[in-house]
């Protein structure tokens, strides 16, 4: 039997306890201005790992040269060599690579002068490993462009003494320095296409996405996670602790009416959070979200209620506000740092790796990500979301079952 | 229904350590029923197991006619609880946390706030309904967590040591409301350390150690118990004197024999039916003093503070009253004299010394 009647109050009491206790509205306020701003100005980090594809449509020696180098480099973990351009960029899209690196056809064509295009795709909506990726890749390009540009002038037959003059500049110096180059002024030779003989181009599948934009989603389901785990351990083993809980349980109540008020009280309060931590995204570093703002809202909203359910399983049997920090505290830190807050997932050690992959938060952050910043819809998310949905229930079953009464 | 309480090898056990054990105990309805015990005897687990706030390991017991175990809410529904610690949300006001307590009862909504007010006029607190509970003093948070407690107008009461720490005039207050709640045909539970509540207001008396059940009875049934145990010790112990005199006798030369006989007579009289008058005299001296040792029905006194003296004397009415004309014929001036029979503190001494030694062996 639903007891409205005494969820409504269960709800009412709880409205009425944060807004008489300034402190916890306060917080409720100012935390997820803080934590946004906190992590929006402050973060950094190295990356390597990031799992790439290279498309390779020519053989060669160049062809070879390249992929060695790109294999040598740790910022990046090939983890297949295809041939299909398209498929590549699928592979990004499905979110098995963070960017495919496509070579040209002609990319072993060392007579002509037409400049090769290499093509990098990149999943934008992951700014940490873009932004990490799209500087050393071009740096890496310069220089096989640089060499090529060398290997072809010493084939046109200018003087080694020339070629050998070039190679140490353009080791040492900028492509623009070659081309002042007197010897090869001389020659009458287009410099300029056999030096840049790579033309570098970036797709970014997502658009132009900066870092708070990637921390946003993150930070949102971090805050989520934060303010319901902590929030559950004063709704429920505080109470306990104070006895107020007592009171109600000498009431023919039943846990699961209790337990139903607590839930919506507090998604109203988390739901109220997530908004201000939008808007403040918004208004302080303008951040877009390309999905529904609905959407984004019901994911979080789904959060909320996991982690809810969460703290309700872990607090169902303790009996002090200090028992639950302290069994809560070692689950919530590393899950923050596991689950592809700041760091993608992909590139953490394999055991931190298979951990995310039992934590919550991975998919939180994974669908959330996924509506904010590419713009995906239900029907691209449905595994987060279903994975989310079981996570709660099985959280909820446990906490109403093992829901101890005693007081 | 002749009980209010029925409990069947009701036990509670933590770990290792039995809280309650096997307990056996019946309590009449419509009275009043003090649970008396030391401090972790299993007073308030037993009266958390019966309020529904723990589950009993094994065993059983009927609250109002229904089963702990296989009917909580009904029981929930027709017991008031005024727990030990106040438990109101303290940032809710007195009347929201009463009718918190309505609402989770199931009181209608115009019959919960006539309830309300009537209850807090009776309890004096009804000038604080609007104040936040945790700006309240102890005295007044307990007044409101009775309101709280009686809102749905149960048939049994439970109260754990309600009036601890309160001040005269709110004990006063809560004894009043006890006896009332009582004549209205409301059963009360009420675990106390405080002995004169428990005489002043008690029906029955049961007293729990280490446990167990370890004395059940009407206040005046358990001191005159003692009483009877008393006499029976001295009784006792006299006769085994005696015995122990005479064998020794038998080969005792006649001198030796005159001084046995005046041991025995010795024993016999402190061991005989004695009582204990407690006397104030204003102008206690020497004379006076002396005078009452040497009368005959006189064993024993014990001369205490301000002119008190407690005489150990012989059991008879003619005996007190040659004590009385013992001082005034020695110009002593007497303020005040009563009789020194065991009070519910000296059983209550008793039976958990006792028990504590059964214990230890």
């Amino acid at each position: 039997m639903v007891e409205t009647k005494k969820i409504k109050w269960m709800f009412k009491k709880d409205m009425m306890v944060l807004w008489r206790h300034k402190p916890r509205l306060i917080s409720l306020i100012l935390f997820p201005i803080i934590m946004i701003t906190l992590f929006g100005y402050g973060m950094g980090g190295t990356l390597t790992n990031i799992p790439v594809v290279v498309v390779s449509q020519s053989n060669g020696p160049v062809t070879d040269a390249t992929l060695n180098a790109i294999k040598s480099t740790n910022l990046y973990d090939v983890t297949n060599v295809i041939n299909d351009p398209t498929k590549g960029k699928q592979m990004v899209m499905n979110g098995q690579d963070k960017a495919a690196i496509i070579l040209p056809s002609n990319y072993d064509d060392m007579q002509s002068q037409t400049p090769k295009n290499v093509i990098i795709d990149a999943d934008s909506s992951d700014q940490m490993a873009t932004g990490a990726l799209i500087p050393t890749t071009q740096a890496l390009f310069s220089q096989i462009s640089n060499q090529i540009g060398i290997q072809e002038l010493q084939s046109m037959g200018l003087s080694s003494s020339a070629a050998q003059s070039s190679q140490i500049q353009v080791t040492s110096q900028t492509p623009s320095q070659v081309l002042s180059n007197p010897v090869a002024l001389s020659s009458g030779i287009n410099f300029q296409n056999i030096v840049n003989s790579i033309n570098f181009q970036i797709n970014k599948l997502y658009g132009n996405i900066s870092y708070i934009d990637f921390l946003v989603p993150g930070v949102l389901a971090m805050v989520v996670l934060f303010s319901c785990m902590f929030g559950m351990g004063e709704s429920i083993a505080g109470e306990r602790e104070r006895g107020e809980l007592a009171r109600l349980f000498m009431t023919p109540t039943s846990i699961a009416t209790i337990v139903g008020g607590k839930i919506l009280s507090k998604l109203v309060q988390e739901t109220g959070r997530a908004i201000i931590l939008i808007v403040v995204a918004i208004a302080l570093f303008g951040i877009v979200i390309a999905g529904s703002m609905l959407l984004t809202l019901l994911l979080l909203v789904l959060v909320a209620l996991c982690f809810v359910g969460f703290g309700i399983m872990i607090s169902a049997r303790v009996s002090t506000q200090e028992d639950y920090m302290q069994m809560v505290q070692p689950i919530t830190l590393p899950m923050m740092f596991m689950s592809g807050v700041f760091y993608p997932v992909e590139t953490m050690p394999w055991i931190f790796q298979k951990i995310a992959y039992i934590l919550p938060l991975t998919y939180a952050n994974d669908a959330l990500r996924a509506v904010m910043l590419k713009g995906a819809g239900i029907g691209a998310i449905w595994v987060d979301v279903v994975v989310l949905l079981g996570f709660t229930v099985v959280f909820f079953a446990l906490g109403v079952k093992s829901f101890n009464r005693d007081v | 229904m002749k009980y209010c309480v029925e409990t069947f090898d009701l036990t509670k056990n933590y770990r290792d350590f039995s809280a309650v054990d096997n307990l056996k105990m019946k309590i009449k309805n419509k009275g009043i029923f003090g649970f008396l015990g030391p401090n972790g005897a299993g007073k308030t687990t037993t009266i958390k197991m019966l309020t529904c706030l723990t589950l009993p390991t094994s065993g059983t017991a009927t609250v109002a006619g229904h089963d702990i175990l296989k009917n909580p809410n009904e029981v929930r529904q027709k017991i008031g609880m005024i727990p030990q610690k106040v438990s109101l949300y303290g940032d809710l006001t007195v009347k929201e946390n009463i009718h918190l307590c309505g609402d989770f009862y199931g009181v209608p909504e115009d019959l919960r706030d006539s309830r309300a007010d009537e209850l807090m006029e009776m309890v004096d607190i009804k000038y604080a309904e609007n104040k936040y509970v945790s700006q309240l003093s102890g005295g007044m948070k307990q007044k409101a967590s009775v309101v709280a407690s009686l809102i749905h107008q149960p048939d049994i009461l439970f109260m754990d040591e309600p009036t601890i720490g309160l001040d005269p005039t709110t004990k006063r207050i809560l004894w009043d409301l006890v006896e009332e709640l009582n004549s209205e045909g409301r059963s009360i539970i009420l675990c106390s350390h405080d002995m004169y509540e428990v005489e002043l207001l008690c029906d029955d008396v049961g007293i729990i150690n280490r446990g167990v059940l370890a004395a059940f009875d009407t206040p005046q049934g358990l001191k005159d118990t003692m009483i009877k145990e008393r006499k029976n010790e001295k009784t006792s112990r006299s006769s085994n004197v005696t015995k122990i005199v005479d064998e020794i006798q038998k080969e005792a030369s006649p001198e030796e024999k005159a001084s046995f006989d005046k041991i025995k007579d010795y024993v016999e009289k402190k061991n005989r039916d004695s009582m204990e008058l407690s006397v104030m005299i204003n102008n206690l001296d020497e004379n006076v003093l002396s005078h009452l040792k040497n009368l005959p029905i006189t064993y024993e006194i014990t001369k205490q503070h301000s002119g008190r003296i407690v005489i150990d004397m012989e059991d008879s009415e003619e005996s007190v009253n040659q004590i009385i004309a013992s001082i005034i014929e020695n110009n002593g001036n007497i303020t005040s004299i009563s009789t020194k029979d065991p009070s519910l503190e000296d059983v209550f001494m008793k039976v958990t010394a006792k028990k504590e030694e059964v214990g230890e062996e």
